[in-house]
C-alpha cells in the first residue's frame, strides 16, 4: 500500500499514512499513521548517509513537518453565541436558493419595498456623488431630523450632539451596552427577549439576568418581579416595546410603575428599544420610556428605520440619550465602523420627512400587518391546545405550542421542544419558523407575519396538516 | 437674596448648585428661630425632584421644600475609558464643521479619494434600489459578492479562498477590529509597526490585548526591520499587523522583505498576521503589491483585509471584507452577527459591479491612480524644495508623511510655540498658511 495523505474538510485534520520501506530496519513495520490538526504541512527532503557494514549509501528521506499554528480564539468570542434568527434565516434562504419551496416566516423584516420617496432620495444621493465619509455620529441633517421626530412623536427633547447614527439599531444597542456595563455588571432582560440581548451583555463581559414573564400576562414584565431581582450589580434594564418576539406593547401605566422601581436604584439605567414603535395596532399606543418623569437622564433610547420604513437592507439606526453616554458610544463606533452609509443617511432624512409616524406610506403597511395579524390569531385560535397572546405591535406571533411536546411523528421522531417542533415543521411542512428557546421561552414558537396574506394562508394550511399528523401519532 | 438654582456643565461634568435662603419660618436648622442664612448644596447631576411637605408644629403649619437629587451613576465601562477616539475621524469632523461654518479650510486630512464613485458602480447601486434589493442579506454577505471576492483574490493576489472563508462588513475597519477581537485573548500582544493607522492600537485595547509598537525609520522608508520584529517577539505575541501600501506613510513592502518577515513569523506558532491591503490598487510602478497570505506557509495564519472604499472611491458606501481560514472567519462572523449583521444590500450589489470592472479595477481605477501619482510627484517635488524637511517618497496610497521636526522649537507671533506635530498642525489650520517657511520666524 502506498503512502497516502488524507485531509478532511469538516475538521482541519490531516492523516498521513506511511508505509515504512523495508530497507529501514529490515522488519516490516507496517503502516504507521500520524494525525495532526492543521493543514499546514511542510515537505522537505533530507539526504541521509547510511553506513551498513562496510558500505555507505545515500538515501533521500521525505520529512513532513506539521507546522503548528495556534488557532485558538479569544474567550470573549467563545462565550458569545451566534444569532439564531440570523442563522435560521440564512439557512432557509439557502434552501430556497437550492430549489426547496420553503415558506419563510422566520425573518424579522417587512416584506414591503422601501417606500418610493425614500428610494428616490437614496438614488439622488448616489447620483449627486453623495458617497463620501460622513461625520462619525451621522450628518447634522439627519441628527436634526431625528431630534425633531423624537420631540414631535415621542415628547422627548434631544440636541444633535445627543444622537449617534449607526449601521442599524443592533449596533446602537450593543455599543450602548458596551459603554455602560463594566465586567460583572448585571443586565436585566425580560424573557421572551430578542436573541441578541444576552449575547450583547456577554460581549461587554456583563452577566445577563433573565426575568421570565407569562403568556397569561401578555409577556409583560411584572414590576414586583423586577424589584425582587435587582442587586447592587444591576446596571442596565433592557425593555423592548413593541416587543420582538411577542408583539406585546407596554402600557404607559406599567412603564410608570417600572420607572418608580428604577428610580430607587442609582446604578440602574434603562435601554429602551423602540424599533417597532410605528408597527402598532390601535387602541395600543407607544410610550417612550425617556419621556417618563425622572427617566430622561438614565434612558438610552434606541430606534431606527429598518422596520417602520422597510429599510432593513439600508442599515440605519440610532441612539438618543444624555451626551455623556452617547459620546462614549461614539468613541467605540469611531474605532469599529465610523459613520454609517452616506446614501442611507440621505434616505433616512427623506423617511423622517414622510410625516407624522411615517405618514401614509407607513400606515398602509401597518394596515396590512394588522389584517395578517387578525387572520393568524383567528386561524391558530382554532387549533386545539394552542395558547396565544394577541400581539398589539410588531409583526410577530409568539404562540405556545407546548401541548404538542411529547408527541411523535412517523419518519421524523419525537417532538420534545420548540427546536424539534420547528425542525419538524420545516421538514414536513416546509415552513421556516423560529424556536422560542432562541428567545428564552421554549414553550413557544415565533411566526413572522411579514408575508402576504396568500403566503400566510398557505403556511397555516401546511402547519395545520403537519400538526394533525402529530396528534395521530400520540398513542391511545 | 432669593433662592437660586444654577446648572454648570462642562464637557466632563454636569453640576448643579442650589443656593437656599432659609426664610425664618422654615425649620431648616436645629435651633428654631435662628437665621440659618444661605445654605448651598452642590450635586453632580441634573436629576432633581422637588416636593413640598407640610409640617405641623402647633400652633404653626409650615411648608418645607424638599429637594431630592436623585443620583444616577453615569460611570462608563473600563473598556470604553481605555480606548481613545479616532484622531483622524475627529480632525476630519472638526474641519468639516469649520467648512460648514463658512471657514474656507483646505482639507487635506481625510483618508478618502476626492473622486466620485465610478459610473458602472453607481448604476449598480441605483439599480439595486430600483429593483427593491433592500432587504437583509446573509450575515457574511451575499453569495454573489463572496464569490466575486474569491475570484478577485485568486486572479489579482494569487490566494485561494472559498466563499465560506469570506466575511463582508460595513467597511474594512470593522473587518480589522473583528479579526483582532476574535483571535486576541486578554494579555496577548499585538505587534504594530509605527507609523500606524490610528485605530490599530485602539482595536487591540478593545480586545483587552496590549499594543506593542515597533518604530521604523524614514531613512528606511518606514519599513519594518525583520530583526527588530524578531527581537520584540515573546510568547504573548499573538498578532502582527501589516499595512501595505501603508497609511500614513505610503510605503510599500517589497516581496523580499515580506518573505524575510514570514520566515520569522513561521518560527512562532502563536503569531498570526493581519494584513491590511485596503490601498492595494493605489500603487505607483515600479512598486508592486504582494499579499502576505500568498507567501509559502503563511496562508494558515494570515487574515487578509481589503475593501472597496479607497480603490473604488466608495468610502460612503461602507463595504469591506476579511478573507482567511474558515475557523477565524466564522468567529468574526459570530461577532458580526451580534454587532451589525450583514452589510448594506445596496452596497453589496455595487461591490459586485466594482469587482467586475476588470483587473485591478480596470480603466476607472487606473485613471484615479494616474491622477494620484501626478499629485504625489508635485508634492514630493514641492516639499523637497523646503529646507529642513525629510521625505520618504511614497510608493502607494495617497498620503505624504513628511518629517517637519526641524521646525519644532520655533515660535510664531500671535500663535505661540511650535513644539510638536500637533501644535504645528494647529498652527497650519489656524493661520491657513500652506507654506510654513514663509510664516514661521524661528
Amino acid at each position: 500500500m502506498a503512502n497516502s495523505l488524507q485531509t478532511s474538510s469538516s475538521t482541519t485534520t490531516a492523516r498521513l499514512s506511511l508505509r515504512s520501506p523495508s530497507s529501514d530496519s529490515g522488519l516490516d513495520s507496517g503502516l504507521r499513521s500520524v494525525s495532526f490538526p492543521l493543514k499546514s504541512l511542510k515537505f522537505l527532503t533530507r539526504q541521509v548517509v547510511i553506513k551498513q557494514q562496510n558500505k555507505s549509501r545515500r538515501r533521500t528521506e521525505l520529512v513532513v513537518k506539521a507546522m503548528e499554528v495556534d488557532i485558538s480564539l479569544s474567550p470573549r468570542v467563545n462565550s458569545v453565541k451566534p444569532s439564531k434568527t440570523v442563522a435560521i434565516t440564512d439557512q432557509a434562504t439557502a434552501l430556497v436558493q437550492a430549489g426547496v419551496p420553503v415558506i419563510r416566516l422566520a425573518a424579522g423584516e417587512p416584506d414591503f419595498d422601501t417606500p418610493a420617496p425614500i428610494a428616490e432620495a437614496g438614488k439622488n444621493a448616489i447620483r449627486e456623488g453623495y458617497t463620501r465619509y460622513t461625520p462619525n455620529a451621522g450628518t447634522v441633517e439627519i441628527r436634526q431630523a431625528i431630534c425633531n421626530k423624537l420631540k414631535e412623536e415621542n415628547g422627548i427633547s434631544y440636541t444633535p450632539d445627543q444622537i449617534l447614527v449607526s449601521n442599524g439599531a443592533k449596533q446602537s444597542i450593543v455599543q450602548a451596552v458596551m459603554a455602560v456595563c463594566s465586567p460583572g455588571d448585571e443586565v436585566i432582560i425580560p424573557a421572551p427577549f430578542w436573541v441578541s440581548y444576552p449575547e450583547m451583555a456577554r460581549l461587554a463581559d456583563a452577566k445577563p439576568v433573565i426575568l421570565p414573564t407569562h403568556i397569561s400576562e401578555n409577556f409583560l414584565l411584572d414590576p414586583k418581579v423586577l424589584e425582587s431581582k435587582l442587586t447592587e450589580k444591576s446596571r442596565l434594564l433592557i425593555l423592548c416595546s413593541p416587543s420582538n418576539p411577542t408583539g406585546s406593547v407596554y402600557p404607559k401605566r406599567l412603564l410608570e410603575e417600572i420607572a418608580q422601581v428604577v428610580a430607587k436604584h442609582p446604578r440602574l439605567l434603562v435601554l429602551s428599544d423602540e424599533i417597532y414603535e410605528h408597527i402598532i395596532y390601535a387602541p395600543a399606543t407607544h410610550t417612550s420610556f425617556a419621556s417618563l418623569p425622572g427617566m430622561w437622564e438614565r434612558t438610552l433610547t434606541v430606534n431606527g428605520f429598518s422596520k417602520a420604513f422597510a429599510m432593513t437592507g439600508w442599515r440605519l439606526g440610532y441612539l438618543a440619550g444624555p451626551k455623556h453616554f452617547v459620546s462614549a458610544c461614539g468613541k467605540i463606533q469611531s474605532q469599529f465602523t465610523s459613520g454609517a452609509s452616506s446614501i442611507a443617511q440621505k434616505a433616512g432624512v427623506a423617511a423622517l420627512g414622510l410625516g407624522y409616524a411615517g405618514g401614509e406610506a407607513v400606515s398602509i403597511m401597518v394596515k396590512a400587518f394588522r389584517e395578517r395579524r387578525d387572520f393568524l390569531v383567528k386561524s391558530f385560535g382554532e387549533l386545539e391546545g394552542v395558547k396565544i397572546s394577541e400581539p398589539k405591535g410588531a409583526f410577530y406571533l409568539f404562540i405556545d405550542f407546548s401541548s404538542y411536546y411529547g408527541t411523535e411523528a412517523e419518519g421524523f421522531g419525537k417532538i420534545e421542544n420548540s427546536e424539534s417542533l420547528c425542525r419538524y415543521l420545516l421538514d414536513e411542512g416546509q415552513v421556516a419558523l423560529v424556536p422560542g428557546d432562541a428567545f428564552g421561552d421554549d414553550s413557544c414558537i415565533r411566526i413572522s407575519y411579514a408575508a402576504s396574506l396568500t403566503t400566510l394562508q398557505a403556511a397555516v394550511e401546511r402547519i395545520k396538516k403537519a400538526l394533525i399528523l402529530l396528534r395521530r401519532a400520540v398513542p391511545v
